[in-house]
């Protein structure tokens, strides 16, 4: 599913300009990095693209959904087409990984058996076979991590936003986890990655969109983390 | 269905993962809901007992002699506050006075012809209707006089509208707070769930998905409340009949089981719509927040 921003402004009250008139484009199937310092409007702008947000200015259209023309009730299916693996997982605490994973098809009204092969199958290729049935806060940061990816991608979404998915892990957890998103994006989702990880960027090199401000700074196509001769 | 199912299971869990709650919830619904009730057959009893006097409060209207009693009972029975209505013929007033002079009804004989009028005896709907009956047929040419507990039945009136106007006032009050106060029970057991709720919204749960758990939940517990509080009616109204029989037997109160298991059919009810609407308004709050965008 594709991705269009068209002079989108976010302002939040009093008067915080968050993002300024951005254009964005992504298409179908792209894998894109989107980095700059805190503040500079990352997350805002996945939250636009999630719907938990709505724009001060512009259009955000999602494969033919106008954003803004999104009715209330469309939304929860709107969602169910979005995976999004939250900063800070947003799981739920006292339910299993199991649970939290089956959840999300549970909710569908997807039947129990059918429920059950899909989140075990993901579960298994997210490597929590053997933790399936610990609650979050019997688990690390890794591995929390990875539910969350877990059940962003349950129900086989068509773009999976990740904010800051390996922020806090160390180098080796968070290439699992990179390996992981880019397993999904080979599947054809399209998949939007919010990051600070240098390494990352630079080892895995994808489309890279940088914001400073609230404001679009540089677009490449295989970006470096740090542009020549900035450091 | 699946999703029926799974709504049903997370009431269980919520029902369990919370039973500190849940039990707190459970003993405030019943608390108010037994409160709720015990105001609702003080009411009951009250109006029973002055219903019960309102009809043995009987009208007499005696005519003149050598008239009959048809201006009169044509005026009663097109009057739709009038009750029943009898007529009694002069022979049949005269066997009433005989049985009631007993040994000395030989004495009967000595007034020669039956002096006695045709008269009628009226019962009215409720007690405020008997004045302006009286009024009516005292304008009758036929009418001699008529025959009323005239003070009794005006103070009567006065604690009949009276009693009407606390028990109703005291009703709506009792409910009102019961309302709000297993609300806002239930509000504070939904908000500790707020997070949760909150990541179900983002992930797209519909707001019925995600409210049918809460909304089970608050029926169980008001259901459960009530039922208690029926236990608790039912053994404090048994104590109170056996207390009024050995020390007041002179005042009627309600003992039809009939009357009283619709009553208390009624208050579960009451408890169940409780907390089923309460937890609907709850959950609704919080899920139509998530839904915005902000």
């Amino acid at each position: 599913m594709d991705i269009r921003l068209s002079g989108v402004t976010k302002i939040f009250e009093p008067d915080i300009v968050a993002l300024e008139d951005v254009y964005l484009s992504v298409d179908s199937g792209e894998f894109l990095y989107l980095v700059g310092m805190t503040g500079s409007g990352k997350t805002t702008l996945l939250r636009l693209i999630s719907r938990e947000y709505a724009p001060t200015r512009g259009q955000i259209s999602v494969g033919d959904r106008n954003l803004r023309k999104l009715r209330q009730s469309e939304l929860p299916y709107y969602r169910r087409e979005v995976g999004v693996v939250f900063q800070d997982f947003k799981l739920l605490q006292n339910l299993t990984v199991f649970e939290n994973v089956a959840f999300v098809l549970e909710a569908m009204g997807i039947p129990p058996k059918l429920v059950e092969g899909r989140a075990n199958e993901v579960i298994d290729q997210v490597g929590l076979w053997r933790r399936r049935f610990l609650k979050p806060p019997q688990l690390s940061g890794g591995e929390q991590q990875r539910v969350a990816i877990a059940r962003a991608m349950v129900n086989s979404p068509s773009v999976f936003l990740a904010d800051e998915p390996t922020g806090n892990l160390d180098m080796r957890t968070s290439e699992e986890i990179m390996r992981l998103l880019l397993s999904i994006n080979a599947a054809g989702t399209t998949v939007i990655v919010a990051t600070h990880d240098q390494h990352l960027v630079d080892s895995y090199r994808q489309r890279l969109v940088e914001l400073h401000n609230g404001r679009t700074k540089r677009d490449e196509r295989r970006g470096r983390y740090f542009v020549d001769g900035e450091l | 269905m699946a999703s029926f199912r799974y709504a049903l299971r997370d009431t269980m869990r919520l029902l369990s993962r919370h039973w500190g709650l849940s039990a707190l919830t459970l003993l405030t619904a019943a608390s108010v809901l037994y409160i709720l009730g015990f105001a609702s057959l003080f009411a009951m009893n009250m109006r029973y007992m002055i219903s019960r006097i309102e009809g043995a409060l009987v009208v007499q209207a005696y005519m003149k002699r050598g008239e009959t009693a048809d201006q009169a009972l044509e005026l009663t029975r097109s009057s739709p506050n009038v009750a029943s209505v009898r007529v009694i013929s002069p022979d049949e007033a005269l066997e009433r006075l005989r049985a009631k002079l007993g040994n000395q009804a030989r004495a009967v004989t000595l007034l020669g012809e039956n002096p006695l009028p045709w008269s009628l005896e009226i019962q009215v709907q409720k007690v405020e209707h008997i004045t302006p009956l009286v009024r009516d047929l005292m304008v009758l040419p036929s009418v001699e006089e008529v025959l009323y507990s005239g003070k009794l039945v005006e103070r009567l009136a006065v604690i009949s509208r009276a009693s009407a106007a606390v028990s109703g006032v005291v009703l709506l009050l009792t409910l009102l707070i019961s309302t709000l106060v297993i609300y806002n029970t239930i509000r504070i057991a939904i908000y500790s769930r707020k997070e949760e709720i909150e990541v179900m919204v983002l992930i797209g749960a519909t707001p019925t998905y995600i409210s049918l758990p809460f909304v089970f939940q608050g029926m169980i517990l008001g259901a459960g409340g009530a039922l208690l509080a029926i236990l608790g009616l039912w053994s404090t109204y048994s104590s109170a009949v056996e207390a009024v029989r050995s020390t007041l037997a002179f005042v009627d109160i309600i003992v039809d089981r009939r009357l009283l298991g619709q009553f208390f059919i009624f208050l579960f009810g009451a408890g169940a719509t409780t907390g089923w609407m309460c937890s609907w308004i709850a959950v609704h709050r919080f899920t139509s927040r998530g839904m915005r965008s902000r």
